[in-house]
């Protein structure tokens, strides 16, 4: 049986690697001892898999895994013993089974929206940055790579940008090569002129689902997650 | 003794820069079973530091089994600490973030006690460097009343000199009962309110049966620079401080909630002590010659731990630990229960240290059951029989021969030799005897397939305190190379033996703090100030440094490493009592040197290494004297 869930990476958490993740996810699903399906062969590894990977140091409310019982479970009961056995940081969201022929769950993992959370701000500046953006027809972005530095242009994977108090949120298509939530911060200090941004205290991706019109379609719950919460102003892209 | 103080956790200031170095999860804490607990309201508050990264020292027993020890005390804290990589130390120091636990992140300072395990010698500058980045003086004279008190434990504490002048206190033996008396005497001084002096607390730490306090102690040197002795600086002191040896393990059955790391580590293991001590009297062997006698754990409490452990963790490799896991008397039906427990699930079972003997084998395919037949290891020590029984590793060639031949017919298809070279009376041709054994090993494996491979690893004998080699000459790097050489010239047109081993020149600096007297910290200071880190790591390790810190320092490396002693010479070590008695180590030195081998004394009549005796114990096993003891 095969269970898909939305799961969480926060606190101490953020700051392990997607390999030592999946090495965690193994361990709590043992600690809970919960029926996981192995592979067969002489080192069995169980079938626990994830369609990607979360930037280390980022927390995470949008992280999918997909899991292959042995045995079929109950899906409450099972994120609950998982819930109880895993450390701090880790916690399954939401779960539900996966029918026999639906499709792959990466192929409903197109953007991501994420916060980027700034201990020190200037409201005004922040949404003039933010503004800049959404109005901009390049964002280059320079990303270095084994010391050569590639000049990329942000704004095609840039679906839509607002401010919030302290907050940028952004929902990012996943393009390829991806772009990353830094760059974002990036673009903001040199096309949104605010030169002397530090970087953000706390970067998290909030889901990952198809982009809309007005925000973000969750892959799993099919819920509308707006770009910002309704009492604030919405700078479409 | 400082008082509780609410000491700010340097979690605000740490965070941002996690990013920003290598491996950041080594900083973070948060692991399974991690024990976190409010200062406020707590006696006694020690912060336990293995001084080498993170990957390294938190898979050590040692620590593990003191962590659960001292947490379970009600108002006692245990926290742990570990050497941040450079990367790190850098950050650290430019932003005056102090050494910091993993539990609450609070600095060093924050503790009353700060105990350092040191399972060998090379995390002495590890530790200096901890010392500092937590804000103490490194020599404890110039430390405060307010200060934590320093301690070492763990195998190089048998001979604490080389680090006398930076702690307040070091431990021989086992720890489990010496940190709870230490534990009640700092709770019963606050719960008293004392304001004791520095001194004063020493002192009373004196009287706990295994402390030795190097402030109470002076060596005394010849007209000719030798060692004359280490005499007691006040009455009340033992002359000679004795090791600490837990009797019943199964009264003492931790771990029982392993710390599950979040990242990788050297060991990804539930491990379990199956038996302490060993008395196969292997000569090079200080851990067989230091935690003597033997003592076992019952197969029920194993099984017990095992099954607890496991549950408690979620890990899926289990450990049987010891220094010779063949040698416990139930091993068999140990095996044979955990393989029944659990075959056909996940979770596999290794014993990582055994002998060499197709009982070994026997064992291995037991825990292995069905599963895939890679690599068995065995450790021959020597490439002749001459030199194994100058070291006593008894094994004939054909017992060797006649193992590798069961291994690889039962379906194992790598076997790892290990060796050493440079040991006493070592000749060319006992050299290139293990070039030879590793070939006709090899030559074996054929036979059963093509592919089957041999990996020799061979590495530098280091003579170690404690031991009948004690007063054997180092063989110099130089040395050690040309003999290096004089294998790889046979062993290098075959691509299915791998030979591997160990740059020389770190064992110079290993055998100069395992053998040196008090004279010897000012070279380790001297090497920590010049920037000596991590001397364990081969990327780390500046052996020019270390000599250029030997040269200030005015330490003759030479005349501590390749110098052999004569039998009245006294020792650095001499007053740390491990039980042996020295005359016995001589006369097993002149037997080594006779090539006369010494039969294990679980089935022979007492030869008086002098061990049981002195601490009033005997074996704690059910193997039955003078019986073969094998299946």
């Amino acid at each position: 049986m095969r269970v898909r869930a939305r799961y969480a990476k926060d606190g101490r958490l953020r700051f392990i690697s997607a390999i030592d993740l999946g090495r965690v996810w193994e361990r709590a699903l043992r600690k809970a001892d919960l029926p996981i399906g192995y592979s067969e062969g002489f080192t069995p590894h169980p079938k626990v898999s994830f369609p990607d990977a979360l930037a280390l140091g980022c927390a995470s409310t949008g992280e999918y895994v997909e899991l292959t019982f042995a045995v079929p479970v109950d899906v409450d009961r099972t994120v609950a013993a998982f819930n109880a056995a895993a450390p701090e940081g880790l916690r399954i969201l939401d779960a539900t089974e996966v029918v026999d022929g639906a499709p792959r769950i990466a192929k409903w993992l197109r953007a991501s929206l994420w916060d980027l959370r700034y201990a020190s701000y200037d409201e005004g500046g922040l949404d003039n940055g933010v503004r800049a953006l959404a109005h901009a027809e390049h964002l280059p972005v320079d990303r270095e790579r084994k010391g050569t530095t590639t000049r990329l242009d942000l704004r095609p994977a840039l679906h839509m940008i607002a401010s919030l108090h302290n907050a940028v949120r952004v929902i990012l298509h996943h393009t390829e090569p991806p772009f990353r939530p830094t760059e974002v911060h990036q673009s903001l200090c040199a096309t949104g002129g605010l030169a002397g941004l530090d970087a953000p205290r706390l970067v998290t991706r909030v889901a990952q689902g198809s982009p809309e019109a007005d925000g973000l379609r969750e892959a799993l719950s099919g819920r509308l997650l707006p770009l910002v919460p309704h009492d604030s102003t919405v700078a479409a892209g | 003794m400082s008082q509780p103080t609410t000491a700010q956790s340097v979690w605000p200031r740490l965070e941002p820069l996690l990013t920003g170095v290598r491996k950041p999860a080594r900083y973070v804490g948060g692991e399974d079973n991690i024990v976190v607990k409010d200062h406020a309201g707590t006696d006694a508050r020690w912060l336990l530091i293995y001084p080498d990264a993170y990957e390294i020292g938190q898979p050590n027993q040692g620590i593990q089994v003191l962590y659960e020890v001292l947490n379970e005390q009600d108002r006692t804290v245990a926290e742990r600490a570990f050497a941040p990589w450079p990367d790190m130390e850098q950050l650290m120091r430019e932003r005056d973030i102090p050494l910091f636990s993993l539990e609450n992140h609070l600095a060093l300072r924050a503790f009353d006690v700060v105990g350092f395990s040191l399972a060998a010698e090379v995390g002495y500058t590890n530790l200096l460097n901890c010392l500092d980045l937590g804000g103490l003086a490194l020599r404890a004279a110039d430390r405060g009343d307010d200060d934590p008190l320093v301690i070492i434990g763990g195998h190089a504490a048998f001979n604490p000199e080389p680090l006398a002048p930076f702690v307040d206190i070091a431990v021989a033996g086992d720890g489990e009962e010496f940190v709870l008396e230490l534990n009640e005497l700092i709770a019963s001084t606050r719960r008293a309110g004392s304001d004791l002096s520095r001194t004063d607390l020493q002192e009373r730490v004196a009287g706990i049966d295994g402390a030795y306090v190097p402030a109470f102690y002076e060596p005394r040197y010849t007209s000719d620079g030798r060692l004359a002795g280490t005499f007691p600086r006040r009455s009340g002191v033992p002359y000679r401080v004795p090791k600490r040896t837990v009797s019943d393990l199964d009264q003492w059955p931790y771990p029982k909630k392993q710390l599950v790391p979040l990242t990788e580590t050297v060991h990804e293991r539930y491990a379990v002590e199956i038996f302490r001590g060993c008395t196969r009297g292997c000569r090079f062997c200080q851990a067989g010659m230091i935690t003597r006698p033997v003592r076992e754990r019952s197969k029920e409490t194993v099984k017990a731990m095992v099954a607890e452990g496991v549950a408690n963790t979620g890990l899926n490799e289990v450990g049987l630990l010891s220094l010779s896991s063949a040698d416990h008397s139930e091993i068999l039906g140990m095996c044979g229960d955990l393989a029944d427990t659990y075959e056909g699930t996940a979770t596999s079972l290794s014993l990582p240290s055994t002998r060499v003997d197709a009982f070994n084998v026997e064992l291995a395919d037991e825990l292995i059951r069905n599963g895939r037949r890679t690599g068995l290891t065995f450790a021959p020590e020597a490439g002749s029989e001459r030199m194994r029984r100058v070291i006593n590793k008894m094994v004939t060639e054909a017992d060797m021969l006649r193992t590798a031949e069961t291994a690889f017919a039962n379906g194992w298809r790598h076997i790892k030799l290990y060796f050493m070279i440079g040991l006493p009376t070592e000749r060319d041709e006992d050299v290139i005897a293990i070039a030879d054994l590793g070939l006709k090993v090899l030559a074996i494996g054929r036979e059963y397939g093509r592919k089957n491979k041999v990996t020799v690893s061979v590495g530098g004998f280091v003579p170690k305190p404690h031991t009948p080699f004690q007063w054997c000459a180092q063989d110099r790097p130089e040395e050690l190379q040309r003999k290096l050489g004089l294998i790889k010239s046979r062993v290098a047109s075959d691509r299915n033996l791998n030979l591997r081993y160990h740059d020389p020149e770190p064992g110079v600096m290993e055998g100069l703090l395992a053998r040196g007297d008090r004279r010897v910290a000012d070279a380790v200071e001297r090497a920590f100030r010049l920037g000596a880190r991590f001397d364990g790591w081969h990327e780390h390790y500046d052996h020019g440094r270390w000599m250029q810190a030997c040269d200030e320092a005015g330490v003759d490396v030479d005349w501590f490493c390749y110098r052999e002693r004569g039998e009245d010479e006294v020792m650095a070590w001499d007053h740390v009592d491990s039980g042996l008695e020295r005359d016995w180590l001589w006369s097993d030195l002149q037997d080594a040197v006779r090539e006369k081998p010494l039969d294990d004394c679980r089935w022979i009549p007492c030869y008086d290494c002098g061990v049981c005796p002195g601490l009033d114990l005997a074996h704690q096993t059910k193997h039955l004297p003078l019986h073969a003891g094998q299946s």
